[in-house]
């Protein structure tokens, strides 16, 4: 346990260094930039927006955001490849349509959506949505289709058909995968909602971030962006951890 | 297994003898995939209880055979049955052991799970399940690791897990498609002697595919043997030997009584492939 807490712990040796050699040289030649602040400054200003609440107002928008149109287009990407996994010709039939839609850059739709939805979270949440539709899709539909036949074999010889095969078979065989899906997606949702905020939305962390490039305040837009990375990271540990729990034991060898 | 268990199957009174009133009939069947005849005018009549083992060099239709029975897929002409009806799809009191065991395993539950899943399919109410699976665990020696996941098992452990799984559906006929086929020597004597014991005890009609002859020998009843390539003029049916050895089979004295070593040779002169 304490040695797996050693071994991560020596992971942050690098940043640290990283920072403090940056602080030093930036100490010692009195660099002055807009562009960049000091790393003391930078905690200074994060500290300062942790205290007066912004910080945290601006993420839970930002959260909120990306988990509600994750809900949406994650909901209806498993839906759609559930679908066309179990039944090979729909999903053959809607190959073509999936393959033009999917490359579209959702940064793309944001002034429809803007025209849609006006600003406000509606209006990020269905760009969200629109892009967390594919991969939720392609795993699901993956996991589906590359079933192991013999499972099905075994499903037919125990009579099992129709909902109870895909309750008791082929969804918990596709859930790794599935899982595997979400974690993309999340990331992505994540992502996408940051990328709208700067864009075009007034709200969350985006908007904060593009409010302190424009009134010249470098810290504070260095600190978001730090911490949009360290919140990207907890999201994506914990639903490795949680991964980690659900499947661990089925591939695990004693 | 347990003690009990194999000294029920040391009691020579259970001993099965081909019933007068055949289980199974084949009649006829023939079978066409892509083309091409895998099975001809097969004609095979299993007794009940019976244990009967099919050899035969690859690509003779010996899986083909066992998915007919199991009505996973249709003869092209000729008819089988089983108690005088047509069988015409998965039933729920035959039972398939396939070989690969770690596919045939849901990975995602624990033995006891993957035991349940039997049940389930056959609607036991959720409050009997837990009593049945128990005693079944045990037969097959793996009372102690019902809480397990197949990836913890060992391979013997791991079929074993599905022979429970398909004792669970009180099969009438069990279907094993080279069931020890992936194990090593010591582990595949222990599950074939646990495997007589089982099937003994409770009467199942056993169809078992094998290329090893010695274990059809020392496992059968009879061995029928099949032959490759049929063509529509011969039957698929090369052989179809009766084994008089002794029951109870013992892994020392049944492999050395003389008449095992003289079917072997047999067997052995008949399915020997011709060399290039």
């Amino acid at each position: 346990m304490s040695r797996g807490y050693l071994s991560r712990l020596r992971g942050l040796a690098l940043p640290v260094a990283a920072l403090l050699a940056a602080e030093l040289a930036m100490l010692a030649t009195g660099a002055q930039s807009d562009a960049f602040a000091r790393p003391s400054e930078i905690l200074r200003a994060m500290w300062a927006a942790a205290l007066d609440g912004s910080l945290a107002a601006a993420s839970a928008q930002t959260l909120g955001n990306a988990l509600l149109g994750l809900a949406m287009g994650g909901g209806i990407g498993l839906a759609c490849g559930l679908w066309f996994g179990a039944v090979p010709r729909v999903g053959r039939l809607s190959a073509l349509t999936v393959n033009l839609l999917r490359p579209l850059p959702s940064v793309a739709l944001v002034p429809i959506a803007m025209l849609a939805f006006g600003f406000g979270y509606r209006m990020e949440s269905a760009v969200v949505a629109f892009t967390c539709i594919w991969p939720m899709l392609m795993f699901a539909q993956d996991g589906v289709a590359r079933i192991e036949p013999r499972l099905l074999e075994v499903a037919q010889v125990l009579g099992l058909r129709g909902l109870r095969r895909a309750w008791k078979i082929v969804l918990p065989a596709a859930l790794p995968r599935i899982f595997v899906g979400l974690r993309l997606s999340l990331g992505i949702a994540l992502t996408i909602a940051v990328t709208t905020e700067i864009v075009a939305n007034p709200m969350g962390l985006g908007y904060g971030l593009s409010m302190a490039q424009q009134s010249l305040n470098p810290a504070l837009m260095l600190a978001l962006v730090i911490w949009i990375g360290v919140l990207g990271w907890a999201v994506n540990a914990g639903l490795l951890r949680l991964q980690e729990r659900l499947f661990g034991r089925r591939g695990a060898r004693p | 297994m347990t003690a009990a268990l194999r000294e029920a199957s040391l009691d020579p009174s259970v001993a099965v003898r081909p019933a007068a009133q055949p289980l199974i009939r084949l009649d006829g069947v023939a079978l066409d995939l892509g083309g091409r005849r895998i099975i001809n005018g097969l004609d095979l009549a299993l007794g009940r209880g019976e244990f009967v083992c099919v050899v035969g060099p690859s690509g003779c239709g010996k899986t083909t055979l066992l998915r007919l029975l199991s009505g996973l897929v249709r003869p092209t002409s000729g008819r089988i049955l089983r108690d005088d009806r047509n069988v015409d799809g998965p039933a729920q009191d035959v039972a398939i052991v396939f070989q690969d065991y770690g596919r045939a395993l849901l990975p995602w539950r624990t033995v006891a799970g993957n035991v349940s899943l039997a049940l389930e399919a056959a609607r036991v109410p959720r409050a009997e399940r837990s009593a049945r699976i128990a005693p079944l665990l045990a037969q097959v020696g793996l009372a102690a690791h019902a809480a397990k996941y197949p990836a913890e098992l060992s391979g013997g452990m791991q079929q074993r897990l599905q022979i429970a799984r398909c004792l669970a559906q009180r099969p009438a006929v069990l279907l094993m498609d080279e069931p020890f086929g992936a194990l090593d020597a010591m582990t595949r004597q222990s599950l074939q002697d646990d495997l007589l014991a089982l099937v003994r005890q409770h009467g199942t009609t056993v169809l078992f595919i094998t290329h090893d002859l010695e274990e059809a020998i020392y496992l059968g009843d009879r061995v029928i043997a099949l032959r490759a390539n049929p063509g529509s003029q011969r039957s698929s049916l090369a052989q179809d030997i009766v084994i008089e050895l002794p029951h109870p089979r013992d892994q020392l004295a049944t492999r050395e009584h003389p008449e095992f070593l003289r079917l072997r040779r047999f067997l052995f002169d008949f399915i020997q492939e011709p060399r290039p």
